[in-house]
């Protein structure tokens, strides 16, 4: 029984996959109107899993409040929000002015605070990096950190044109020559990788799904 | 149907070719697989955890099922069903977190799907595949508690993260956690490099099933990926001769 619904289910995901993959290259009428409902249902199910992933985020908190667990007081403040914005939006709208203004000056003014936070995270995980792996790869890195950051923006001390031109010009040779070298041979070890990902999972080898 | 169509077609169907020829052989003539840190320090510092008692926290990035952004988070699924394996015997089970429902949803879905295979469905626990949080920062900003919560020493990130990855992985590391990561979007993988223990760069990022432990077509997998990438490079080095000597492609 087992094995027969895994059988099952492995058709499905190397059929829908096949279906999907052939509309980039072939243009069969009924195949193309199949493969654009397929991605129409993934984009709903995307949607629905949202609700399923918020209800989950909702259990796994509510069971920290209920147990008492470390940091519970979060747990709870977590709830009150989701379940208070939630009951605002479903009462308001989500155009009227209280959910604009939860987004502007609650969600906004916190993420971009944490995006601000990534420039002390990347100062002091540099500082880390010194004393934790101190090796070419490590000094090439910084250096060409350094390098960028110098080149980029107003020279700081006085009006050194002559250092700064140094600077601008090794930021645009260290960043169009090299940087763009080496992101192009990256980019296709990674297509080489998602594609091979992709084919083990068409041809049934990987089934990262329930039997 | 025009030549590029057909070329890519035909690249693809190569690369199927090869993949199922290689899995064939693979038992006759196994790969040999290139010692890396990375891989090594996780499989130390995950027996580890386990013989601790800690939880290993494989984190699926921030990105969804559809479109590119599926690419990693399939690997980061392949990499948690390994996991699971690994930890089979702890007394914590390995969590997985994303931020996106989807990829909740196909965690679960991995961890039950191995369990059962691994003859232990009893262990599943539908929580430990979680959404942290919708949007990229508020994944960030819930990571912190879950961490700490959780008792969670390795932290795997593999998935598609932006910028939001690099802050994710600090939280991690400020828990003395160890951290691996690696993304498919370049940028991110040069701000994990300033942060984890152990970044992956470029196809690494796809290779930790094969140095968990898993064999035929993902191991398989590895040599086809080395041959096209050779293969790549020859096409490039002819076209940049032909193009120096003034012959048109």
């Amino acid at each position: 029984m087992r094995t027969g619904l895994q059988i099952i289910w492995t058709a499905i995901a190397i059929g829908f996959g096949l279906i999907v993959l052939q509309g980039y290259f072939i243009d069969i009428p009924g195949l193309e109107s199949l493969r654009t409902i397929i991605l129409q249902w993934a984009v709903i199910l995307a949607a629905a899993a949202l609700l399923f992933g918020l209800g989950n985020l909702m259990a796994v908190h509510l069971a920290k409040i209920g147990g008492q667990e470390p940091g519970w007081p979060y747990s709870a403040l977590l709830v009150v929000a989701l379940v208070g914005t939630l009951i605002v939006g479903l009462l308001f709208g989500q155009e009227s002015t209280l959910i604009l203004s939860l987004f502007q000056y609650v969600q906004q003014p916190v993420e971009a605070t944490l995006a601000g936070l990534l420039a002390i995270s990347l100062t002091l995980g540099a500082v880390r990096l010194l004393s934790r792996r101190r090796d070419l790869r490590t000094t090439v890195f910084l250096a060409t950190a350094v390098i960028v950051m110098l080149g980029t923006g107003p020279w700081l001390i006085g009006n050194n044109q002559g250092f700064q031109q140094i600077f601008t010009g090794a930021r645009a040779w260290v960043s169009q020559v090299w940087a763009t070298g080496a992101a192009r041979g990256l980019l296709l070890g990674v297509a080489l990788g998602a594609t091979a990902t992709g084919l083990r999972v068409l041809l049934g080898a990987d089934r990262p799904y329930g039997d | 149907m025009g030549l590029n169509d057909l070329l890519a077609i035909g690249v693809l169907a190569a690369f199927a070719v090869l993949l199922i020829v290689r899995t064939g052989t693979e038992r006759r003539w196994p790969t040999a697989l290139r010692a890396l840190p990375a891989f090594t320090e996780l499989r130390r510092a995950v027996e580890q955890a386990v013989e601790a008692g800690q939880r290993v926290h494989l984190s699926l990035g921030t990105g969804t099922l559809i479109g590119s952004e599926s690419g990693p988070a399939l690997a980061g699924l392949s990499a948690l069903m390994r996991t699971t394996e690994l930890t089979l015997e702890s007394d914590r089970a390995t969590v997985a977190s994303s931020g996106s429902g989807a990829v909740a949803a196909a965690s679960q879905d991995a961890l039950r799907g191995m369990l059962g295979r691994l003859g232990s469905p009893g262990l599943y626990r539908w929580t430990n595949g979680r959404m942290l949080g919708p949007t990229p920062f508020s994944y960030v900003a819930t990571l912190p508690t879950m961490l700490e919560g959780d008792r969670v020493s390795v932290n795997i990130f593999m998935g598609h993260f932006g910028p939001e990855g690099a802050l994710a992985a600090d939280m991690a590391a400020r828990q003395k956690g160890f951290v691996l990561a690696g993304t498919d979007a370049i940028p991110s993988q040069a701000l994990f490099f300033a942060i984890a223990d152990q970044p992956l760069i470029g196809e690494e990022t796809f290779a930790l099933g094969p140095y968990l432990g898993a064999g035929g077509m993902q191991r398989a997998s590895l040599r086809v990926q080395d041959l096209l990438r050779v293969a790549l490079i020859v096409i490039i080095l002819i076209g940049t001769l032909l193009r120096t000597f003034g012959i048109g492609l």
